[in-house]
């Protein structure tokens, strides 16, 4: 089969049963990744299923592009229900893992049941079995990846640290010693499973239909790749980007409270230094020219890989407002081993900081943590008790909404979270109307793995390229006005039917709109053999989509769950080229009628039954 | 500099430059697409050695020794010497003894696991892909003559920066 493995590995850890299936029946309506992992879990989940109850699914799944010539090819996508959010859960991952998963001759692996102890799946080839993990229980991520790689280094591993194994759902699923699926708890799912790790090794490779066709559209999609603004800045882009928000009014400092903190700029420059001090080298995903990472090793403190991405680093100093570097990057290497998002991590740490300073929280809470913004050593500790469970540790490790509830005493009020309680990612929402839709209304709680690059995101900077994509996409260049509600619903749309394509084609959303969607279209075709139009793409996207929306009006949501922590909408910026911004419940609520009939959905958010005939769902 | 030796009888060699390396294996998968039509790292001619845990990217191909002791120790007379070329490997008389594999210091010689056959590069007779994918110019297909007298002046270079560096 060409483009494909063809088949999909079907695990039961519950009864230590493996079997495959056909990917051929997913592959018209759903295409790969994203697309057939959601389309897999609505199926095999059963309605109101518990989550880390035993009835979980969790569902890995590359795409036709993934681990071939076509560029920024080594992305896997999981799905599970979120332990975080109890609704849809999705996060998607570079590296070299689901280039592998091919190469051994699977498309996807669907895990459910849970092993009666700690396991861990080894697949050689053609060749699955679930193994013991007794040893591996407890490791942090590098050892578990450093055991498993013992006698081959190129064996790929995906696996949870002690966070996913103590059910914390701000435990993502860390892929080598880089990459992770990092948002909506997909750790604890695979740790409530028992399942320690999945390793694998493949050497059997991907037919390819059309080879000199793939070889000449890779060619010109690197040339795009490779001509685009960000090309460039990359290298420089672990400090350069704190600067970058700032430029475009994305920053905003501890818990929403605040888009000015007196000390950032000083904080700013203890990053470049502290960059440009460390053995620096620069790394990249499979078959991708765009860099986005590095390993720095800081002597005394110690080495990793990190990617340039307001996630990481960003969030740590700016959630928690700590400046000595040497202790940010402590806390960055503590989240990568102990298994834990590092964004969501931080915000969690700011959310309880904020709570304390206002004496939500007492001292008999934060058991002698000085638990104040810019106490790198409470960070460190803190981000230690989460991924154990200890303490106060143990509520924020729910993240923060189900934190908020537990803690009561008007900790919900402080609450910042957007759709169905998942933390927002590291940039203010409040101008970005667009942004703020995305993540109200998005399936997976996730703006970012639904609209990230919204054109909104550097009108500041780079305003003719943003007025560029919003003229290209919906047809006039005030949509990249971030602070207008008008044109957004569509925007919006637009931009998620894109992140999906490039989840279920198995590549990377940085470079997917600048390489366009004809390229990747004739990528698909020259993999696959398959003719496939821009147009049937973005049907599949959309298709994709509204079976998102379904899987969650199946857990009971509806147009209220469509929404962002009530903060957004009361509290204006105070400072900034968005000073007084703030969204306005009204407009919010119209831009959520507009995004709905765009999509075929009634106005309670729930597909229509024309829309679900016409695209073939039930 | 290349160019204006255009049509000089030349060997030509990879070189790889491994300061430069991202370890995204585009020349991997794009060796494999070229020789065997498929895409499959493990069918490659050339591979990049990862070393996550230090953040090191090495490829390995096949040096085209001056004196291959691939070709010394192949008991079938598979593989022979072109002035341009390099090591070939003549398939028909190969029988997967892979004693070249074993001999090889480099690690430039291996076996394709789906032909089972002994692969080694062949510099795409003249035009190699790897080198033409590769987006940090890491590997460079270059005059093997007047290569080592240009690593001479880049050393220098190297060193005049570190010295004044130093001596700040």
């Amino acid at each position: 089969m060409n483009g494909y493995a063809g088949r999909i590995l079907m695990v039961d850890l519950g009864h230590n049963h493996i079997e495959t299936i056909s990917t051929q029946e997913y592959i018209a309506p759903f295409i790969g990744g994203r697309g057939i992992g959601v389309k897999l879990l609505y199926d095999l989940m059963s309605k109101d299923g518990g989550v880390l109850e035993g009835e979980d699914v969790l569902v890995f799944m590359t795409g036709p592009l993934t681990g071939t010539l076509a560029p920024s090819s080594g992305r896997i996508d999981v799905v599970a229900k979120s332990p975080e959010t109890e609704l849809l859960g999705g996060a998607n991952a570079g590296g070299f893992f689901g280039p592998e998963l091919k190469y051994a001759g699977y498309d996807g692996i669907v895990i459910h049941g849970r092993a009666p102890s700690p396991v861990y799946l080894a697949v050689f080839e053609d060749k699955a079995e679930v193994r013991d993990a007794g040893h591996l229980w407890g490791k942090g991520v590098f050892d578990t990846v450093r055991a498993l790689r013992e006698g081959d280094q190129d064996i790929q591993v995906a696996c949870i640290g002690p966070a996913g194994e103590n059910s914390v759902n701000l435990a993502g699923i860390a892929f080598g010693l880089r990459n992770y699926a990092a948002r909506g708890g997909l750790g604890a799912v695979m740790g409530s499973m028992n399942l320690k790790a999945i390793a694998l090794r493949g050497t059997r490779g991907v037919d390819i239909a059309e080879p000199d066709r793939l070889r000449d559209t890779a060619e010109r999609m690197r040339e795009r790749i490779k001509a685009m603004p960000s090309y460039r800045e990359f290298p420089e882009w672990h400090y350069k980007l704190f600067i970058s928000l700032e430029e475009d009014g994305k920053s905003f400092f501890g818990n929403y409270e605040s888009t000015a903190w007196d000390e950032r700029f000083e904080a700013y420059e203890s990053v470049e230094r502290f960059v440009k001090h460390a053995e620096f080298r620069l790394e990249t995903c499979f078959g991708c020219p765009l860099r986005c990472w590095a390993y720095m090793n800081v002597e005394g403190i110690g080495g990793a890989n990190v990617i340039a991405c307001q996630g990481t680093l960003p969030s740590l100093v700016n959630f928690t407002k700590v400046k000595d570097l040497s202790k940010v990057w402590e806390a960055y290497l503590l989240c990568q081993d102990l298994g834990l998002d590092t964004s969501g991590t931080s915000a969690a740490i700011a959310y309880a900081m904020d709570l304390y300073s206002r004496g939500i929280l007492g001292p008999s809470d934060i058991e002698s943590l000085e638990l104040v913004y810019g106490n790198a050593d409470a960070v460190v500790e803190m981000i230690r008790r989460i991924a154990t469970r200890e303490g106060l540790g143990d509520i924020l490790a729910d993240g923060v909404r189900k934190a908020s509830q537990r803690i009561g005493k008007g900790a919900s009020e402080r609450a910042v979270y957007g759709k169905g309680g998942l933390e927002l990612w590291l940039m203010e929402v409040r101008p970005f109307k667009g942004v703020a839709l995305s993540a109200a209304v998005t399936d997976s709680g996730s703006p970012n793995r639904a609209t990230y690059g919204l054109c909104e995101f550097y009108y500041r900077t780079m305003r003719e390229h943003a007025q560029m994509a919003a003229r290209n996409l919906v047809g006039t260049e005030a949509a990249a006005i971030p602070t207008t509600y008008e044109h957004k619903p569509k925007l919006v749309a637009m931009y998620e039917d894109l992140h999906t394509l490039a989840d279920s084609l198995g590549v990377c959303s940085i470079p997917f709109m600048p390489v366009g969607l004809d390229l990747w279209a004739g990528a698909y075709s020259a993999c696959t053999g398959m003719q496939i139009s821009p147009k049937d793409l973005l049907t599949v996207a959309e298709r994709t989509r509204t079976l998102e929306r379904l899987f969650n009006i199946r857990e009971g949501t509806s147009r209220q769950d469509d929404t962002l922590a009530e903060r957004m909408f009361r509290e204006p910026l105070d400072h900034g080229p968005w000073k007084g911004e703030v969204l306005d419940r009204g407009r919010f609520e119209d831009m959520k009628d507009v995004y709905y009939s765009l999509r075929g959905w009634d106005q309670e958010g729930r597909p229509r039954q024309e829309t679900m005939e016409r695209l073939g769902l039930r | 500099m290349e160019n204006q030796r255009q049509g000089v009888d030349m060997a030509r060699v990879i070189t790889i430059d491994y300061d430069r390396c991202i370890g995204c294996k585009t020349c991997e998968t794009a060796c494999s697409l070229v020789h065997e039509g498929r895409i499959n790292p493990a069918e490659a001619r050339i591979n990049v050695a990862r070393y996550e845990q230090i953040g090191v990217n090495i490829p390995v191909t096949c040096h085209k020794c001056e004196d291959p002791i691939c070709m010394a120790v192949c008991p079938q007379k598979a593989i022979t010497f072109d002035p341009a070329l390099g090591t070939r490997i003549d398939h028909s008389r190969c029988i997967g003894c892979k004693l070249c594999i074993m001999a090889c210091p480099m690690g430039g010689v291996s076996l394709n696991p789906t032909s089972r056959q002994v692969i080694i590069c062949d510099l795409c007779q003249g035009t190699p892909e790897c080198v033409k994918v590769c987006p940090e110019q890491a590997l460079e297909y270059v005059d093997s003559g007047i290569w080592s007298q240009k690593k001479r002046r880049e050393a220098v270079s190297k060193l005049s920066r570190f010295l004044e560096e130093t001596i700040q």
